[in-house]
């Protein structure tokens, strides 16, 4: 493409758009890495650069402890939810397994405002004992992701996949060995992307977290939130513990529209 | 390998849609089986059945004498190569190939013996280490050859396999499949929507039509006495030219049809078989090829036809011309390569009788008469 007067337009709206999503970043890092005081400055000064406030969160509050839980329920509500929305796409897909109502059951779930969800779960884990636990969370958790990632996932077991499998079953394949074989490794790509999305989903929950959690199974955004001092909130390490928190969602972006935008079945077919 | 019977089988789609009705057919051991029909006839949905992947609504399917209609498609040993390949995407040519072995735990050193056996027949050696991704269409068509060859099994089922070639690469497949069969001998059905694939791969061509089978026979046979007004215009092209008119005789000797202008007199063979049906609408059927430019001692009779149009293909010129002229049945003539006419021309054209086909005008079935051989 060459670099025409055409082009500068577009340009300008795009730039425009990244500007709007990329400055509150930018903002943040830079609050980030200066001190209490020239966190607040209007109009922003460039003033100290450090990592104090990295230092501090870590010292001052129990971030790691957020992190780690964090990092504990989304793996591990990824790791439930990604075999049982492959099996649930599949029999949606293959079977059509409850029709169109149950796959419309599965996407209104979605519908709901979680805030509905939260109260049931809030007196089923106060009598069975899961509440304040992680594995409560994760349970909640799969309440978001399972049905999103079954969603997602169908369209991978569906068009080139089933005739593949076909041939497989002649080729000898069991039901089984069709599926496992030949299905899952081509919708490969998908299954990744779906569970790099249910982290994700899970790694970003506020309101579950905010209600079924306690002291020891808090997650980072409650842990964010709850960073306030008796001198209000500390806005420089807020930045920072922010930053710390988003750098696993920015390292797994990648990967996820890598395998998004990869075809499913290059040359398979024709 | 085995034979492949087809007892009264049907397939019905959700309980209304009916696409295979009723059908009987045997292919012999080792018998290279042509299936042809138009599109939505049921070519498709008979291969899946036999292959298993498709439950047979009615009837029996036999394979090597066995009732096969329960049969998981993993146990009935055969191989299918489907119209769109089917190449799993995930796997190397030579993980294609070796699949089939490996799930029926061939061992390692016979797999590897078999991939390099097939893979230099089909002329893929080269490409084993490559993703299907990486292959083109012709490429492609080979492994997906190579992976039902390599597993040696009972029958072959082809499911237009060679739809997606270019006219040269389609030319060299069909011969190679020729030979294939005369080398391995195994069963094959060869679907087909190709006229040169059905005259000249098959021992037999089985014509479909809505669900139901038309007529089954040598591809000669097939040519030079269709069962009725569907299969004589449907093979061959062009296909045989279908003139309404009347047969009309004076209850003498003479027998006549009438199609559009032109007078055609029954050739003493015939008159026997056709003289019943004096009298009654037919549609009589000539073949493009069968128009000349001179008389044929004896058995032509001289036609009129106005020119319409002409065709040069190179090696032939199609005239397409109004029979009996200006205002008669349009109709296809096959002449030699010099040929030249002016449309609006008038000619004379020389139509050999010995080849003149009569179908019932109601039902299209052609009228009893000794078979052309
Ligand atoms: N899964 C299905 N559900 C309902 N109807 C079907 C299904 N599969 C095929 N049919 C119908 O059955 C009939 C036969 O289909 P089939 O695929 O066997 O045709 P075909 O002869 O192979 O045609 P083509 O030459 O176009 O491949 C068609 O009318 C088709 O619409
Ligand atoms: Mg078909």
């Amino acid at each position: 493409m060459r670099p025409g007067w055409r082009n500068i337009i577009p340009h300008i709206v795009l730039s425009v758009f990244s500007l709007a999503i990329l400055l509150p970043l930018i903002w943040v890092v830079r609050v980030s890495l200066t001190d209490k005081l020239t966190a607040y400055k209007i109009p922003p000064e460039i003033g100290h650069v450090g990592i104090e406030n990295y230092i501090e969160i870590f010292s001052t509050y129990p971030f790691e402890r957020w992190f780690f839980n964090s990092l504990i329920v989304a793996l591990v509500s990824t790791a439930i939810a990604l075999p049982l929305a492959t099996a649930m796409a599949y029999a949606f897909a293959r079977f059509n397994t409850g029709g169109a109502f149950l796959r419309l059951g599965v996407l209104a779930s979605q519908m709901l405002p979680p805030i509905i969800l939260v109260l049931p779960l809030f007196t089923l884990f106060f009598s069975t004992g899961l509440m304040q636990t992680r594995m409560g969370l994760i349970l909640a958790h799969l309440t978001i992701s399972l049905p999103f990632l079954a969603w997602m996932l169908v369209s991978f077991f569906e068009g080139d996949s089933a005739s593949l499998e076909e041939a497989a079953r002649i080729d000898g394949a069991t039901r089984w060995q069709a599926f496992i074989k030949i299905a899952v490794p081509v919708a490969a790509p998908g299954i990744l992307a779906a569970g790099l999305l249910g982290f994700i989903l899970s790694w970003n929950e506020f309101l579950f977290a905010l209600v079924l959690s306690g002291a020891d199974s808090q997650t980072l955004p409650i842990g964010l939130a709850s960073m306030e001092t008796h001198a209000g909130v500390e806005i420089a390490p807020l930045a920072a513990a922010t930053v710390v928190s988003l750098l696993p969602v920015f390292a797994l972006l990648p990967f996820l529209r890598k395998y998004l935008i990869k075809g499913l079945s290059l040359g398979a077919l024709k | 390998m085995a034979g492949i019977e087809l007892k009264n089988i049907s397939k019905v789609y959700g309980g209304s849609v009916v696409a295979v009705d009723d059908i009987s057919l045997e292919i012999k051991d080792g018998e290279f089986m042509i299936f042809l029909g138009p599109s939505g006839c049921g070519k498709s949905t008979t291969l899946r059945m036999i292959g298993g992947l498709e439950s047979i609504s009615k009837g029996d399917l036999l394979i090597g004498g066995k009732r096969m209609n329960d049969v998981d498609p993993a146990d009935r040993d055969i191989a299918i190569v489907f119209q769109n390949y089917a190449l799993y995407p995930h796997m190397t040519v030579a993980g294609n190939l070796g699949f089939g072995l490996k799930l029926r735990g061939v061992d390692r050193g016979e797999i590897e013996r078999r991939i390099k056996a097939i893979s230099s027949m089909m002329g893929i050696e080269a490409l084993l280490e490559r993703k299907p991704a990486q292959l083109s269409g012709g490429q492609r068509q080979r492994v997906a050859l190579g992976r039902a060859l390599v597993r040696e099994p009972q029958a072959f089922l082809l499911d237009e396999p060679l739809s997606n070639l270019d006219a040269k690469l389609r030319a060299a497949m069909r011969t190679e499949l020729i030979k294939l069969h005369h080398k391995v001998g195994t069963t094959i059905i060869h679907v087909t929507h190709d006229q040169i694939e059905a005259m000249t791969m098959g021992q037999r061509i089985c014509i479909m039509k809505d669900g139901h089978i038309i007529q089954v026979g040598a591809p000669l046979d097939v040519y030079r006495n269709p069962a009725n007004t569907f299969v004589a215009g449907f093979l061959a092209s062009p296909p045989m030219n279908l003139v309404t008119g009347r047969l009309e005789g004076n209850g003498g000797g003479d027998l006549h049809a009438l199609a559009g202008a032109a007078r055609l007199p029954i050739p003493e063979a015939f008159r026997a078989g056709y003289a019943g049906h004096s009298g009654a609408a037919v549609t009589v059927g000539l073949r493009p090829e069968d128009f000349h430019l001179a008389p044929l001692a004896g058995r032509s009779v001289p036609v009129a036809v106005r020119t319409v149009a002409v065709e040069l293909l190179g090696p032939e010129v199609i005239l397409v011309a109004e029979l009996g002229g200006a205002g008669g049945p349009e109709i296809q003539a096959r002449m030699p390569r010099d040929f030249l006419a002016r449309p609006g021309a008038e000619l004379t054209l020389h139509y050999d009788l010995t080849q003149i086909h009569l179908f019932d005008g109601q039902s299209g079935t052609a009228l009893a008469r000794p078979q052309i051989a």
